[in-house]
């Protein structure tokens, strides 16, 4: 199955979305209106809108700390995220738990995680959960290369094959685990090698292209559909910005970052889009007018909701 | 002193034909140990200089690790981008040097970048890929002494090795990018996850070399002609939705009954259309080359491929001129490697 127009041109839209939120996210924080930490899905957009792209709203994903991307590529409303990292009580968690613990289980979403390889069990159990009520739904834990290097990873795939549970394990590459880089924390070029440990098949695959992550994600997902078990999908990508809003990014050299630049997925998807003239400027200017308009009225929903009352402090606790 | 270049890469058999097809995955403490048993092959056939493609995974300093082999290996000089530009600069490097040979490490993809650079150098390709048509499944060691005896000029290049054909994808009257084993036209409009796999959207394909026992699309011709590497003539085929059916291994472990509507045979410096666009071009297994839609495109057979070393043939030479008689080999490492 290919493709379609409709869907090309909505991939094209979420990723600008992400890339949009994300920006702004980044200039809110910089003037003190977002409190905590905000990691950021800026150059990573493909991964996310890629693999969604083929979810439904019954299928189940597991995030990451740098989480805005998946949400909102699976559905997530802006306006409750952006209320959410304002602290704010129309938030997702009802503006008490930040950028990294934002859900929405209607819409399959299991939450952004805090911490680093918490997501992969609970995808393995979603898919236990999919298997067990014999539907066809997977589950896609979103996982990156340090989460890689967890032993939760390791434990989640080895049950997850041993059970053959409908769950697809993207990892997000993007080279460094904060300031770690993957040459020094990996005896492995590739975190997909590992798969084989498992007996489960492992590929890499451009994580900059968003049609080269639907294809390899759609095959993963329908395997998995099918009863097949489950797979893990490598995509090579980069972060353009620090591991969290604040990092100098003493670790790595410029050059590195311009080079990856030219690899950014919006405008690789957007000039193959004008080629093929399903986009043409005039409509790229109207996507990103209607984004920006949404945007700033969830800025504004944000910015004039209340904060969360202190009677509610011990509310929504779970220990 | 004799030069040997080794280019081993790091990224081949891990694509997307491990989820669609039933690929192998070649790790690379493999092919680390491949390249320990080469190093070891060619130190039995003299050479003491290699020089090798660096890598993020370090395949040929792992592989000298804790060798204790009478080499010096250099590593080549340039800014690693961990991408098909390595293998080519790496064998533009060793064709500068003036390097007898260089061993490759990788499948019909990686042995298509390493012909890009190599020039009149010969290749002796080992197989660690996904579709392996060009390279040889052939043991290291070997590999290394067959490497050995055309670096040092034992066995000659006339002897041992042949000049392959090559299929040359011409946009607008100039070359785009070469193919060694095939070029495939496929209805996608992207190159994506580079793999192809779905036989629906293949309308023509292009071979320089077929066989029955080939994997891949080169096995599809074989089922009506044979073409040997060296043989001066390719085979254009038309797929359609009628014809003549054949049943082929298009990819490890995937076998599928496919429609010939037309097969005509090439010769050398013939040229032939790529008929539909817009579309992806295939090269060696991979999509690589976009054609707009209204682009003139064809694909012409060249008689100007790689050298490639003969392992089997070389290793006959050598027999004959008593290379493997005990006086004529290097005493030294045939201690060491016992």
């Amino acid at each position: 199955m290919d493709l379609t127009n409709e869907q090309l041109i909505q991939m094209y839209t979420t990723m600008v979305k992400i890339r949009t939120f994300e920006n702004r996210v980044a200039e809110l924080f910089a003037d003190g209106k977002i409190p905590g930490f905000v990691h950021l899905y800026v150059g990573e957009e493909a991964v996310a809108t890629g693999v969604c792209e083929n979810l439904t709203d019954k299928d189940y994903i597991t995030s990451t700390h740098r989480g805005h991307g998946h949400l909102i590529a699976k559905g997530g409303d802006i306006k409750k995220m952006m209320a959410e990292l304002f602290g704010k009580e129309t938030g997702y968690c009802k503006g008490k738990g930040g950028s990294m613990h934002i859900a929405d289980l209607d819409l399959g979403i299991m939450g952004a995680n805090g911490i680093v390889g918490g997501g992969p069990p609970l995808a393995s159990g979603a898919a236990l959960a999919c298997q067990y009520m014999g539907n066809d739904n997977v589950a896609v834990c979103f996982f990156g290369d340090g989460a890689s290097n967890q032993g939760t990873t390791h434990e989640a795939m080895n049950m997850a094959a041993c059970w053959k549970l409908p769950v697809v394990f993207i990892n997000e590459n993007n080279m460094y685990g904060i300031s770690c880089c993957t040459t020094k924390s990996m005896c492995v070029p590739n975190i997909a090698d590992r798969a084989a440990g498992y007996d489960i098949p492992g590929v890499v695959v451009d994580g900059n292209d968003a049609v080269a992550v639907w294809e390899a994600a759609a095959e993963g997902i329908n395997r998995a559909r099918q009863g097949k078990g489950p797979s893990l999908i490598e995509c090579k990508t980069y972060r353009h910005r620090g591991h969290f809003e604040g990092d100098p990014c003493t670790y790595r050299d410029d050059a590195e970052l311009e080079e990856w630049k030219e690899k950014d997925p919006i405008p690789r998807l957007e000039q193959k889009l004008l080629e093929m003239e399903l986009l043409t400027q005039s409509k790229i200017e109207k996507i990103k007018q209607e984004l920006q308009k949404d945007l700033t009225a969830a800025e504004q929903f944000a910015e004039e909701s209340p904060y969360p009352d202190i009677s509610g402090l011990l509310e929504d606790v779970y220990t | 002193m004799s030069l040997i270049g080794i280019i081993a890469n790091p990224a081949s058999g891990k694509d997307i034909r491990r989820l669609v097809a039933y690929s192998s995955v070649v790790d690379n403490q493999e092919k680390i140990r491949v390249v320990r048993r080469v190093l070891m092959g060619l130190q039995a056939a003299s050479i003491h200089h290699i020089a090798y493609m660096p890598d993020y995974h370090g395949i040929v300093e792992r592989a000298l690790d804790g060798l204790h082999a009478d080499l010096s290996a250099e590593r080549l000089q340039f800014e690693v981008k961990a991408d098909q530009r390595d293998s080519i600069k790496a064998a533009q490097l060793l064709a500068q040097q003036g390097a007898g040979c260089i061993v490759t490490l990788g499948g019909d993809g990686t042995n298509r970048v390493v012909a890009k650079g190599a020039g009149q150098v010969p290749i002796l390709p080992l197989s660690t890929g996904t579709n392996n048509v060009f390279p040889y499944m052939v043991e290291g060691t070997v590999a290394g002494l067959a490497a050995g005896l055309i670096g040092t000029g034992k066995v000659s290049r006339e002897e041992g090795t042949f000049q392959s054909t090559r299929l040359e994808v011409v946009i607008e009257n100039k070359v785009a990018d070469i193919a060694l084993v095939d070029a495939v036209v496929s209805a996608d409009v992207f190159i994506g996850s580079r793999a192809i796999w779905k036989t629906d959207k293949i309308r023509q394909i292009f071979l320089n070399r077929s066989s029955p026992a080939n994997i891949g699309f080169s096995s599809i011709g074989g089922m009506l002609r044979s073409i040997a590497p060296d043989e001066p003539f390719s085979m254009a085929l038309e797929l359609g939705k009628n014809g003549l059916s054949v049943t082929a291994p298009i990819a490890p472990g995937i076998i599928e009954d496919v429609l010939i509507e037309n097969m005509q045979l090439m010769a050398a410096g013939e040229e032939m259309d790529i008929t539909f666009s817009p579309c992806v071009v295939a090269l060696d297994g991979e999509r690589e080359v976009e054609i707009k839609k209204g682009q003139k495109a064809t694909i012409r057979l060249s008689a100007d491929g790689p050298f490639v070393v003969d392992v089997s043939r070389t290793m006959a030479f050598a027999v004959n001129k008593e290379n493997f008689f005990s006086s004529s080999i290097n005493k030294r490492s045939r201690l060491k490697t016992n």
